[in-house]
């Protein structure tokens, strides 16, 4: 009833906005991102690189929310997937000779494939066992391809073309940012539907949702797919951006990086790792090529800001920007932050 | 009578754990045969002192139903305690080479790393997991591993920062021959690592089953609200808990220091390790864990015997990955879900 009313009211923009799944200060921080790389301090090619990692694990945190955040299994192996998907993706490139963008396709859907293997085997698991099988799995699948030398080269790295010949990293940055958007376009879809509703529902308890018709099955198996895949394209720009890929993307501490992004921007927000990834990684990237006399520094932070969300304040920033900053009294701050509802 | 304990042990063949045990013996003596009796050495020192690490984990499992992440890290902290005490005996000891120092010396140092280890354990439940614990219980398996996931980071890089990335290690704690066991020559150091283990483990056991204390805590273990009504002071037994579970990895990390010097990500392996004893064995048993530590340090020495080093992670990965799929509680677990399912 109330939805009828309010789409008459909407005029054109404000659809638009609804069905990007955006408010007015997200766009504005869309804009704000791709103006980003020709405002003077950060037009220099150190600051872009910053700006294009961070977008990596700003895309990566979003894929990691959609099972961390809704159905509540951390999938541990995370990093591990996203390098499959860039080891795919480079092999293919190597030596079949697909264009990258064709291969990245490829890498995400040899990760899809394989997240389809963790959800169907981690089903009769629970929290952290499943935590634990995809932890494993990561291990196993990191410790392949150290191993696997006459296909990977192992530590000694292989080399993978770039997308884009030339050294300016200006269009990689563009891409990860499009990348970014198109991901929290699809998570926030399929979050939005009926579908995410049933991802809550067996997030929070399995049995109660199994009791009202939800088979977990499908639902289960379909979030490590699709989360999986993302991450297997995020790895395949990850490969042809750097140019060369080491089993190190494979590590836990990678995962761990996503996954602090993810839970300090707030957990089943979706947006709330992808904002937060920006100015987090900048800052700490700052800490580390200024104090390189003080190594580790950066993620001593990093840890503490964790820890400390963690304990004090789960929710993160997402619940932080829903509890003050929307319920603001003034109209035009209201509708910038909440659209028009 | 006499009956019915064979027909009892019948019955525990068949079980998984009887399997599992079975197997685990016929594939030692096997691989002894076949490769040399030095791996069975090997499985043993280094399962004797997985036994420890995992036993903590476990324990930290069992009683406070913490997944620990970190506790590697405790192992680190045991190794860069040992080192920082032992450097300074080991040049006494090079001066005065007939001195009783040489034989107690070590020992010093194993017992501060562990001293060290039960102290770092309390700062970690009074800095983190207790206010964690005061504020909300709710989804606290999850929480609290995640919470352990950032305390491993800022343990390993407080590491890094403050005593830098090179390798602090020793040459070896015991100088003097080897002993030779069965025409195989066992460095003083190892054979020394498992007598530690063997009696931290056995005093272990002791605690745990006839002194009040470890009843206590295996009481909470079971039922917190039934341990609280018979009037066990929970705050104690849990801090008392992890106190110990970190003390055991840090002794571990303390008498090891010769095979693993201590620098920043050195406690990772032991954690690999211990996670897959733990899943191996069911979580929260005790004295499963210390079986399953040494038959995944004989999965460990075999892979590296006929596979090559380099797939001891991959091969052990797999074969855990199928007892979660079939045994999801482990082969000496029991099937009741508990409040880690959730």
């Amino acid at each position: 009833m109330d939805n009828t009313i309010n789409s008459q009211q909407m005029n054109l923009f404000d659809k638009l906005l609804d069905k990007l799944c955006l408010t007015p200060a997200g766009l504005f921080g869309l804009v704000l991102l791709f103006v980003l790389p020709f405002i003077p301090p950060f037009n220099q090619e150190y600051m872009l690189r910053w700006l294009i990692y961070s977008g990596f694990i700003a895309s990566m945190s979003v894929g990691f929310d959609l099972t961390a955040g809704y159905i509540n299994i951390v999938n541990f192996g995370y990093a591990a997937v996203a390098g499959f998907g860039g080891y795919t993706s480079a092999l293919l490139a190597i030596n079949m000779g697909l264009p990258t963008w064709l291969s990245m396709v490829a890498g995400g859907i040899g990760s899809g494939l394989l997240g389809l293997i963790i959800g169907m085997i981690s089903l009769r698991l629970r929290g952290i066992f499943a935590a634990c099988l995809s932890w494993f799995f990561g291990l196993a699948i990191m410790g392949l391809a150290t191993k696997l030398v006459w296909l990977t080269r192992g530590p000694l790295g292989l080399r993978v073309p770039r997308i884009f010949e030339g050294d300016s990293n200006a269009p990689y940055y563009f891409i990860i940012i499009i990348l970014l958007f198109l991901i929290y376009l699809v998570c926030k879809w399929i979050v939005r539907s009926k579908i995410g509703l049933a991802f809550q529902a067996i997030g929070q308890n399995m049995d109660a949702a199994r009791t009202s018709g939800i088979n977990p099955v499908n639902y289960r198996v379909f979030n490590f797919t699709l989360s999986c895949a993302i991450a297997g394209v995020l790895g395949g720009f990850y490969a042809h951006y750097y140019g060369i890929l080491t089993p190190d993307i494979m590590h836990t501490s990678k995962t761990v990086e996503v996954l602090a992004v993810a839970y300090i921007g707030g957990r089943g927000s979706l947006w709330g790792g992808a904002v937060i990834a920006f100015p987090f990684i900048f800052i700490m990237e700052i800490v580390r090529s200024n104090l390189t006399n003080l190594p580790g520094l950066n993620l001593v932070i990093y840890a503490l800001v964790l820890i400390l969300v963690m304990i004090y304040y789960p929710g993160g920033f997402s619940y932080f920007y829903e509890m003050n900053i929307r319920k603001t009294k003034n109209k035009i701050l209201r509708y910038f932050f909440n659209g028009r509802d | 009578m006499s009956n019915n304990t064979v027909s009892k042990f019948l019955t525990w063949t068949k079980s998984a754990a009887g399997i599992s045990i079975l197997a685990t013996i016929l594939l030692a003596v096997f691989a002894a045969i076949n490769a040399g009796p030095y791996l069975l050495v090997n499985t043993i020192v280094t399962g004797g002192m997985l036994a420890l690490v995992a036993t903590g984990l476990t324990l930290m499992l069992g009683v406070l139903n913490i997944a620990m992440f970190a506790h590697g890290e405790f192992f680190m902290i045991g190794s860069l305690t040992a080192y920082y005490v032992f450097t300074p005996i080991s040049n006494y000891i090079s001066e005065n080479p007939e001195s009783f120092v040489a034989v107690i010396g070590p020992l010093v140092a194993i017992v501060c790393a562990m001293i060290v280890g039960a102290l770092s354990g309390i700062v970690a439940e009074k800095l983190v997991f207790g206010p964690l614990r005061r504020r909300s219980t709710d989804n606290w398996v999850m929480n609290s591993f995640l919470l352990t996931v950032g305390l491993s980071v800022l343990l390993i890089n407080l590491h890094q920062l403050i005593f830098g990335t090179e390798f602090k290690g020793i040459v070896g704690y015991w100088s003097g021959m080897p002993i030779s066991i069965a025409d195989v020559f066992v460095s003083r150091d190892r054979a020394m690592a498992f007598v530690i283990a063997a009696v931290i483990i056995a005093a272990f056991w002791f605690f745990m089953t006839y002194t009040k204390t470890g009843m206590s805590i295996r009481a909470v273990s079971q039922d917190i609200t039934g341990a609280q009504i018979v009037g066990i002071d929970i705050e104690k037994i849990v801090l008392l808990t992890i106190s110990l579970a970190c003390a055991l990895s840090a002794v571990a990390g303390g008498s090891l220091l010769f095979m693993y010097p201590s620098y920043p990500t050195v406690g990772l392996e032991p954690l690999y390790l211990a996670w897959f004893v733990v899943i191996l064995s069911g979580l929260g048993n005790i004295l499963g864990a210390v079986a399953g530590a040494f038959m995944v340090a004989l999965l460990k020495a075999i892979t590296v015997e006929y596979v090559g080093s380099g797939w001891d992670f991959v091969i052990p990965s797999a074969l855990i990955m199928l007892i979660l799929i079939f045994k999801p509680s482990g082969i000496f677990g029991s099937d009741v879900r508990g409040a880690l399912d959730k």
